[in-house]
């Protein structure tokens, strides 16, 4: 067996395997962790309050805007460009059908690929060296946060840098970059990807059960 | 019709009758030459095909082709001015530029064994002062770490066929030269936005002030004894920014015509276009290696500024004593946390601090 199929045969339903067990597990945990029951009466409906703040946190605290204003703008630019790199790339599409759905969806065209590529890179850059350069963002960072960030960055580059699809080794070297993200997301901050909405809804139900504007 | 056309369907009839008179031939005709006679010279006998082929490759005369194809120059059946252009690429271009960069590099070599690295004065005085903002060092390594992107691939691309290719192959050439101008192409505009913000953020603080011009007839210290005054920046600094913005420009613009060959642009505009990139591009980069050695091991002390947004206050009175007297009640020490935190700690773990 050759290194690429390896990497496209095992090692591809192993990280898939390892991603999907993994994120499954880190839900369920999370999930039924539980907290104390809290027997006071509640000052306002906690539900609501969860609903709320998972819709009110897209936007920061009008307060705090002039602080955060780069990390958010560079934090949607990445973000939105990630998405539709991922599920709107021609060749994400190609893959998907291939290898998971077994059908496709209609793709961007090739110019709005590389725009929203440039996109997600910038937005990436900033939020890195945002994270690296303000004092606070620094020491609040683990090592978890660079490791992912970086292992992002090297699929997004090795992924742009395949983008002639002249040869096999540079998908290959996309592929197996990816998967290396797969494996290491489950154990990682990445993880956030899934866990937000909980994370934003317990915080608001917490604060909104006590009757906190959130 | 015109001369041109004539002339042209003159020749492709000469050339067709030519033809169908060496098929009508007995096949022995041409296999079999009489014995007897000499083989004839090659230049004795004219080749039918010449005249063909320099009409097709248009070097004395400008067809009017037609083609169904639409676009720029689709009528030209073999651009001779790109074999040309090529050559001067290959032969004259990518040299120069080779030795111009080698030679960039061992002069800051050389520099630095005569000079050495060019001490604080008095030391470090475990006093700071804040010299960048945070939006000041992002923008500054945004457009760093876009250049050297840029540079490495962009010199790979230059350089490859001579440097990569003799040593690791056609195939693997292949695949890394592939590599290079994908990632050089998408990285590319975002190079032009890095430069613009670094214009909009650095200007002010770079436009020409008094005591500049002392500053450049002493060559910033360099003749005669002794450091010169200097504000904020100093005249070298400044004029290292506005050729980067300049540079920046100019390689941004001309990497995006290349980018977009579909713009309707003509062969020889294009060609410009690469001249004018390469050309602009070694100088950048050979620009940056100066910027570079003095940043880091040239001078001790400047890379805080960049690295922490902090710089020690010996260090600003030594290189930029102006800005020194406004801002020296400002210092604080270079041990607060906020100026500080090792890379082990930087590097811990949250779980583990706990």
């Amino acid at each position: 067996m050759s290194v690429s199929e390896f990497i496209d045969g095992p090692f591809w339903y192993f990280s898939l395997t390892v991603f999907v067990l993994g994120v499954l597990w880190r839900l369920f945990g999370m999930l039924t962790v539980g907290s104390r029951t809290d027997y006071s009466v509640p000052r306002s409906s906690a539900t609501a309050a969860a609903i709320r703040t998972n819709l009110t946190r897209f936007l920061p605290n009008a307060d705090f805007w002039s602080r955060v204003k780069l990390p958010v703008i560079a934090g949607y630019l990445f973000h939105l460009g990630l998405f539709a790199l991922l599920f709107f790339a021609a060749p994400h599409i190609e893959f998907y059908r291939e290898y998971i759905t077994g059908f496709g969806w209609p793709a961007l065209p090739e110019w709005a690929f590389i725009l929203v590529s440039e996109i997600a890179f910038l937005g990436l850059l900033l939020l890195v060296l945002y994270r690296m350069m303000n004092p606070v963002t620094r020491r609040i960072s683990s090592r978890g946060d660079y490791i992912g960030s970086v292992l992002i960055f090297v699929v997004m580059l090795t992924g742009c840098l395949a983008l002639a699809r002249s040869h096999e080794t540079l998908r290959v070297v996309h592929f197996f970059t990816a998967e290396l993200l797969l494996i290491y997301f489950p154990f990682s901050s990445l993880m956030h990807t899934f866990t937000w909405p909980f994370s934003r809804g317990f915080t608001g139900a917490h604060y909104g059960r006590r009757g906190v504007g959130v | 019709m015109s001369d041109n056309a004539i002339s042209g369907l003159a020749m492709w009839i000469a050339a067709l009758v030519l033809l169908s008179g060496a098929l009508l031939q007995p096949a022995g005709a041409s296999v079999n030459p009489p014995a007897s006679s000499a083989p004839p010279s090659p230049i004795a006998v004219p080749n039918p095909a010449t005249d063909l082929w320099r009409a097709v490759r248009q070097r004395e005369m400008q067809i009017d082709s037609k083609t169904q194809a639409r676009g720029v120059e689709t009528g030209v059946l073999i651009a001779s001015s790109g074999e040309e252009f090529r050559q001067f690429r290959m032969n004259d271009f990518v040299g120069v530029a080779g030795w111009f960069i080698v030679g960039a590099a061992a002069l800051i070599l050389l520099f630095y064994l005569l000079r050495g690295r060019i001490p604080i004065d008095g030391g470090r005085s475990g006093k700071v002062i804040k010299r960048f903002e945070d939006f000041d060092r992002i923008v500054h390594w945004l457009t760093a770490v876009l250049f050297i992107f840029l540079a490495v691939t962009g010199l790979t691309l230059l350089f490859g066929r001579f440097v990569i290719l003799p040593v690791f192959g056609a195939e693997a050439f292949g695949v890394i030269a592939s590599a290079a101008k994908e990632g050089h192409n998408l990285f590319g505009p975002l190079f032009l936005i890095a430069v613009s913000l670094l214009f909009i953020r650095f200007v002010v603080r770079n436009m020409p002030s008094p005591g500049d011009l002392k500053w450049l007839l002493t060559g910033g210290g360099i003749i005669g004894k002794g450091h010169v005054s200097a504000g904020y920046f100093n005249a070298g600094e400044k004029i290292w920014f506005w050729l980067a913005i300049v540079l920046g420009l100019v390689v941004s613009v001309s990497g995006l015509i290349l980018d977009f060959p579909i713009l309707g642009l003509e062969r020889e505009a294009m060609q410009l276009a690469l001249i004018v990139h390469g050309i602009a591009a070694i100088f950048f980069i050979a620009g940056s290696f100066g910027h570079i050695y003095i940043g880091t091991v040239g001078s001790e002390g400047s890379f805080d500024g960049m690295a922490s947004g902090y710089v020690d206050t010996n260090w600003a009175k030594t290189h930029h004593d102006r800005w020194y007297d406004e801002v020296k009640d400002e210092a604080i020490s270079a041990d607060s946390s906020v100026v500080k935190q090792p890379i082990s700690d930087r590097m811990q773990t949250t779980a583990d601090k706990a």
